[in-house]
């Protein structure tokens, strides 16, 4: 499962940064607090497949779906 | 003189210690990464620089390029003695990924560096406190808890920092050689372990979010709120604009008085008050906007309506960041064109750069307020909330809009095939909503009147002075006969398609240097040649003089469209790096423009 497949107010945990990605982008998500393990709510999503919105740490981001698609969450959550 | 230089994340409030520190008003924005430029400033004996905020030290944007870059030079320069570091007390771990980084680069410099621990005013709002003695000694460095808003703690920080300075430390802790992954798992080690409850943090800006944010209720509140904008611009402004049109007439009437009458008297009617004064009238409505637009930015609510943007931007081949510089294009295309380098696509950040100036500047206000007060009746609807003349500024404004997104769309199809290349994706911080702090917020919309006059007073004073010249002899004031009416005449065929004569063909060719030029240059044509009246309004005399509803609104649609600012080009030029797509721009939409208003003035008569 990825972070742009999370409904609004469910939780879940970071798995991985897919390397499809470029690397600036990559080391970028993972200083945002995109890293293995991580825990996210996603706080909301936006009508016609906008920007989601997702608390991780102590940050709230909004991110489109090219990017939260690469994100991939682990099963545990 | 030795140099203090201050970094921090976005939005930790860097601005507003840089101004307390030194005293010297700057842009305090709440939209991450809004300050591109360096500012410095003087404390005690030192230069202070504020560094734009970076979330990393690894740039994502050009402008974090350029800061990141300006970063390395400074701290090779002997004269930096120390760096401060700026960290947002509430968001402490965040802060602190990019805290250890630039520590790290102050530790292989050899410089020292102080963290100030900023925002501590809403840590302490929840009843909670951060241990700043402990975690200095865990980091190795000096911190100082401390509140830019509140001013705790700052008197404090200001005494130490000289000593510091004079006393620079080597950064004493045992992580300075860490890799960026091992730094990364330390700052969240050091959030775990210093910061406070994040929920407690969050939960007002969720809350507010909600609403805002809201699929209906924020759509409603966004478009509300643009509404309120324009709509303010008009209706707010005018008391003022008033006063300052009162005083100018005051002060013609009593100098004019003295001097008596005669070709002195008449120069300073027709080119001083009737050139100049005609476009200081619109100072306040300038000012009006950079206000309402800097609440929207400082409050927070810039950031959540590039969110809403995002996907409806999306389709015309924008980004959600492009809505800032479009926003505030309308205030001034030129630091517009500079605050995209907030957007991270390069290929969408050129197309916004390409269409920001047809977003209606401030400029071009003077030109709208006259010739919409010369052609629509100034009646008021539902208790006076709906001003017709404010609906009718509001349809200009969504007219500009509406081209820049068409030619966005153009521009994006013709560049479809490198887009998979080049594209960043979308990625934007939701920051805290605050109160606006009104000191950095006063003096900015002074700053705007002030920076308004002193850029375009001088283009218009000496374009009065000209036409006043042209216009006056050798008839002695007989407009129709003077040199400016035979070169007027001269041009006159290329108007007549736009159903306008000459005096409104020399104002908009002057207008081309600066389309602030046009009401003053019309103002002293109309002054020359109704000489025996005062100067009544311009928009009167027009009235009296006639002009047709085609005409007038070609006219209308003609300033919405050309890009008539030598400056704008120059920045264009400058942010591109091709005087091609500059000059092109230029001339391109000059052309548009004329096709638009010769449409115009042809189909509706
Ligand atoms: N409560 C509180 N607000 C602050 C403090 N310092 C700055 N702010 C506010 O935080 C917002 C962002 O500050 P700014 O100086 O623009 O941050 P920058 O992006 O780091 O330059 C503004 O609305 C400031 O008024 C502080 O110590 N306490």
């Amino acid at each position: 499962m990825t972070l742009w497949e999370m409904k609004a107010k469910s939780h879940a945990h970071i798995d991985s940064i897919c390397d499809s990605l470029t690397s600036a982008v990559a080391s970028r998500l993972a200083e945002m607090g995109f890293t293995a393990g991580q825990p996210v709510i996603c706080v909301r999503r936006s009508p016609l497949q906008g920007p989601l919105v997702v608390q991780i740490g102590d940050c709230v981001y909004s991110l489109e779906q090219a990017v939260a698609s690469k994100i991939r969450l682990s099963q545990l959550s | 003189m030795k140099k203090i230089i201050l970094v921090g994340k976005p939005n930790c409030g860097k601005s507003l210690l840089f101004n307390q520190l030194t005293g010297l008003r700057q842009k305090v924005a709440n939209f991450p990464g809004v300050t591109v430029e360096l500012k410095s400033g003087q404390f005690n004996d030192f230069e202070v620089i504020d560094f734009p905020g970076t979330y990393s030290l690894h740039s994502l944007s050009k402008d974090e390029e350029i800061a990141i870059d300006k970063l390395n030079e400074a701290l090779t320069d002997d004269n930096t003695a120390l760096l401060v570091c700026v960290l947002d007390a509430t968001r402490l771990e965040r802060s602190l990924v990019f805290g250890l980084q630039a520590q790290a680069l102050a530790h292989r410099h050899n410089k020292s560096i102080v963290f100030a621990l900023n925002m501590i005013d809403e840590v302490q709002r929840f009843g909670l406190d951060i241990d700043a003695d402990k975690l200095s000694k865990t980091l190795g460095s000096p911190v100082f808890a401390l509140s830019a808003k509140a001013l705790t703690g700052i008197a404090e920080f200001k005494k130490a920092l000289p000593t510091l300075a004079a006393n620079p430390a080597a950064v004493n802790n045992s992580f300075s050689h860490l890799d960026e992954k091992q730094l990364l798992q330390r700052s969240r080690d050091l959030g775990g372990e210093f910061a406070v409850n994040v929920d407690l943090v969050l939960k007002n800006q969720n809350r507010i979010d909600a609403f805002l944010l809201n699929n209906v209720l924020g759509g409603v509140a966004f478009l509300a709120i643009m509404f309120f904008l324009f709509q303010s611009i008009f209706t707010w402004a005018t008391p003022l604009m008033d006063g300052v049109e009162t005083i100018i007439a005051g002060t013609a009437m009593a100098v004019t008085s003295f001097t008596g009458e005669g070709i002195v008297s008449d120069f300073l009617n027709d080119a001083i008050f009737g050139g100049l004064g005609s476009f200081l009238v619109f100072v306040p409505q300038i000012m009006v906007l950079t206000l309402i637009i800097g609440l929207l930015e400082d409050s927070g609510y810039l950031a959540r309506a590039a969110l809403i943007c995002h996907k409806p931007l999306s389709y015309f081949g924008l980004s959600g960041r492009s809505f800032i510089p479009y926003l505030s294009g309308h205030a001034c295309a030129i630091p517009a064109i500079m605050a995209a380098r907030t957007i991270e696509s390069p290929r969408k950040r050129l197309i916004t750069m390409m269409t920001i100036p047809l977003m209606s500047c401030s400029a071009r206000l003077p030109v709208y307020a006259l010739l919409i007060a010369v052609l629509i009746p100034e009646n008021q609807y539902l208790f006076g909330l709906f001003n017709m003349q404010g609906v009718a500024f509001f349809g200009l404004y969504f007219f500009g809009i509406v081209v820049a997104l068409i030619i966005s769309l153009i521009l994006n199809q013709m560049t479809a095939k490198d887009k998979e290349l080049s594209d960043m994706p979308f990625i934007l911080e939701l920051p805290t909503y605050r109160l606006p702090h009104w000191k950095p917020l006063i003096h900015k919309v002074l700053n705007s009147g002030a920076q308004f006059i002193k850029r375009a007073a001088p283009i218009i004073f000496f374009v009065s002075l000209g036409i006043w010249v042209l216009g006056y002899f050798p008839q002695d004031g007989d407009l129709q006969e003077s040199y400016l009416g035979q070169i007027g005449h001269f041009v006159e065929p290329i108007f007549e398609p736009l159903g306008l004569d000459w005096r409104y063909g020399v104002a908009i060719i002057m207008s081309f240097l600066a389309r602030e030029v046009f009401v003053g240059a019309l103002g002293t044509m109309f002054g020359i040649a109704g000489a025996d009246e005062n100067i009544g309004g311009l928009a009167a005399n027009i009235q009296a003089d006639g002009l047709t509803l085609g005409a007038g609104i070609g006219l209308l649609l003609f300033y919405v469209v050309a890009l008539q600012c030598v400056a704008t080009v120059a920045v264009l030029k400058a942010e591109t790096g091709k005087a091609r797509i500059a000059w092109g721009l230029y001339v391109a939409y000059g052309i548009l423009a004329y096709i638009i208003a010769a449409v115009a003035a042809n189909v509706i008569g």
